[in-house]
């Protein structure tokens, strides 16, 4: 029994210029204790599905018009607000992007801190204070003592990340989504702050979903892997699988956009870049999301006719489109792709 | 151009280094921003100056304020009576401490009360968000449409006795609105900031998000309305003692002082000169602190 299994998810933005349908569809699970990254560029849906989850869009425009959020036996998306805030710190947590801004900069990091532990845990405040000097020590932040009674500005931006790291797990949560938790970093932070995740979710036993624009990222924390496009999952598999044979040709491009330093079979050449845009969601190609930036779709296919369903081209690898890797050795070459 | 801030430059402590950094707290900078605004000072300390007056006066003065002696009448400002006399021989230093003791303090607990009531209308307005806000922000439209000192008059007139609280309540019960709207757009403001949100997933509920994230940035705001206020109450409380509404003989405030100076101002021009000024004075000097105020808490709209 996975610990929080997604299904079918449609969130859609009510906007005067129309419905977008942000997320469109997405249904995934995470099992106890384990790390499912969630791949896609900007505005594909990725951080929408996680809002959806933690319910924190607001609505309106934002809604949740359809699919269930299982966790742990309790479904998310028809739950009270006042239930929801029980959910959220307690049993899943979530950390954001800009570290910078994430801090209340007119509050001290111990009374941050230390509020989400009176809250749920009840803990007075003794006992809260020795817990968080515990927590920023857990978090590796030198002197922890007397760096409670600091304000935010004192911290750096990775400091800053690994506190609210700290305030996020402080309840110990059963889940925790971190999205885009290294985006605003420097290169050598990153680095930390993810050994730091995944140390931290080995001592709590939590599962994460690792949220990022960044394969790097995915590829050293992610057990599993689903990859999201135009507000749909594209393809899904296992870290070790995806990255080994990519079958959805979206995924190939976005491994060919990642530098490779060393390795066997590794790529020469330029980087390859995707043509075109990401499609306006609220008015997407009718058929498969993907195929006016695809080189394989061509005429005489179903591409722009019908859109494709997710299916699983071997065991525990599901794919979303008419020409997967796997199977387009054997289809004769369209005219103008790339060998 | 600002000179860098030796507080926040060595913003890095070294692991187990001994002494922490001085502080500089959200106060100290707001002091210290306050205090290169060398009018708001000056209006600061002319202010203060005014209250210990009113304070003290009352207090060290030989002179009953409301004891009636023809003889001395309108007598002429002298060491004995810095200010002079008045009509029935009271002293004017003394009447004028007493007047300024109840027009500030009516002053002062009418800005209270607007930014309370317009405090919780705005937070709960912003806050709620939705239909609740269209329906309380357009029922302040029509509100607004109310002509302040007519409304205060007729409220007078409604609760029939004059004394210092039914002159806070009519001079705050038409002039909350202001403040109510610019809470409510605070609270927006503040909500759309990442470290609310990032405070929800982590937990915060709806009430600590609201007391601990957003009423508490709101007070820098709420600081200088005080002082915005101010003038335009102490004016209509000096407004309806004038015209008789407010304040009655013998207690004195400022406006019925002028009252009284009205009817002789051309004979004995200090008795209606002194309180007028006094009024002018508070009212000049409250203005000149709320723009240092300004540039003290809300300092990304200045530096010009």
């Amino acid at each position: 029994m996975a610990l929080l299994e997604v299904k079918d998810l449609q969130t859609h933005f009510f906007t005067r210029e129309g419905v977008v349908r942000a997320v469109d569809g997405v249904s995934f699970q995470v099992e106890k204790g384990k790390t499912l990254g969630i791949v896609g560029e900007s505005g594909c849906g990725k951080s929408v599905t996680a809002l959806s989850i933690m319910r924190l869009l607001p609505e309106p425009p934002a809604k949740i018009v359809g699919g269930s959020v299982d966790f742990d036996g309790i479904d998310l998306v028809s739950l009270p607000e006042k239930s929801l805030e029980g959910v959220r710190g307690d049993e899943i947590s979530m950390i954001f992007q800009d570290p910078m801004t994430s801090l209340n900069p007119t509050l001290k990091i111990g009374t941050q801190i230390m509020e989400t532990m009176e809250e749920h845990l009840g803990y007075d405040k003794g006992q809260a204070r020795k817990r968080a000097i515990e927590l920023l020590e857990e978090v590796h932040i030198p002197n922890a003592k007397n760096r409670l009674s600091d304000y935010p500005h004192r911290f750096s931006g990775g400091m800053r990340q690994r506190v609210m790291i700290a305030i996020a797990i402080s309840c110990n949560p059963k889940l925790l989504i971190a999205d885009e938790p290294t985006t605003a970093l420097d290169v050598t932070v990153q680095a930390d702050v993810l050994d730091l995740l995944e140390e931290l979710q080995g001592e709590h036993e939590m599962a994460m979903i690792i949220i990022t624009h960044d394969m790097g990222v995915v590829a050293e924390a992610a057990d599993d892997i689903v990859v999201m496009y135009a507000g749909q999952i594209v393809e899904q598999a296992t870290a070790l699988d995806l990255f080994d044979n990519p079958e959805h040709p979206y995924t190939e491009a976005l491994l060919g956009a990642l530098p490779q330093i060393e390795g066997a079979g590794i790529r020469e050449g330029r980087l390859t870049a995707i043509p075109g845009r990401p499609p306006d969601l609220s008015d997407p190609p009718p058929a498969c999301r993907f195929a006016p930036r695809c080189p394989y779709s061509g005429r005489g296919d179903s591409c722009s006719t019908e859109p494709p369903e997710l299916r699983e081209v071997r065991p525990g690898h599901w794919v979303r489109s008419a020409h997967p890797a796997s199977e387009r050795a054997r289809e004769p070459d369209p005219v103008g792709a790339p060998t | 151009m600002r000179a860098p801030d030796p507080a926040h430059s060595g913003d890095f402590q070294v692991a187990g280094a001994g002494t922490p950094i001085q502080q500089s707290s959200l106060w100290r900078d707001a002091k210290r921003r306050y205090m290169r605004n060398k009018g708001a000072v000056v209006a600061g300390s002319i202010f203060l100056a005014v209250v210990a007056f009113c304070i003290f006066v009352p207090i060290f003065s030989p002179y009953d304020p409301d004891e009636v002696n023809f003889k001395d009448a309108y007598l002429p400002p002298s060491l004995e009576h810095p200010f002079g006399t008045d009509q029935f021989g009271r002293d004017l230093m003394t009447r004028v401490a007493l007047g300024g003791r109840i027009s500030i303090a009516i002053g002062f607990a009418a800005t209270l009360a607007i930014l309370v009531i317009g405090l919780t209308y705005g937070s709960i307005s912003g806050f709620v968000g939705g239909w609740l806000d269209n329906a309380m922000m357009r029922f302040l439209d029509a509100l607004y449409g109310l002509p302040y000192l007519p409304f205060a008059i007729i409220t007078l007139a409604i609760v029939g006795t004059v004394n210092f609280w039914t002159m806070v309540i009519a001079l705050s019960i038409a002039s909350w609105f202001t403040a109510a709207r610019i809470v409510r757009g605070q609270i927006i403001t503040l909500k759309q900031n990442d470290y609310v949100r990032a405070a929800t997933a982590v937990g915060a509920r709806w009430y600590r998000v609201l007391g601990r994230h957003l009423v508490p940035n709101t007070l820098g705001v709420l600081v200088i309305a005080i002082f915005l206020e101010l003038p335009g109450v102490i004016l209509g409380e000096a407004f309806l003692s004038f015209i008789g509404l407010g304040i009655n003989p013998p207690d004195a405030s400022w406006g019925a002082m002028a009252q009284e100076g009205r009817q002789v101002y051309r004979t004995h021009t200090s008795v209606i000169l002194i309180p007028s000024l006094a009024i002018a004075t508070l009212v000049l000097c409250a203005n000149f602190i709320a723009d240092g105020l300004r540039d003290a808490l809300d300092p990304r709209t200045k530096e010009t």
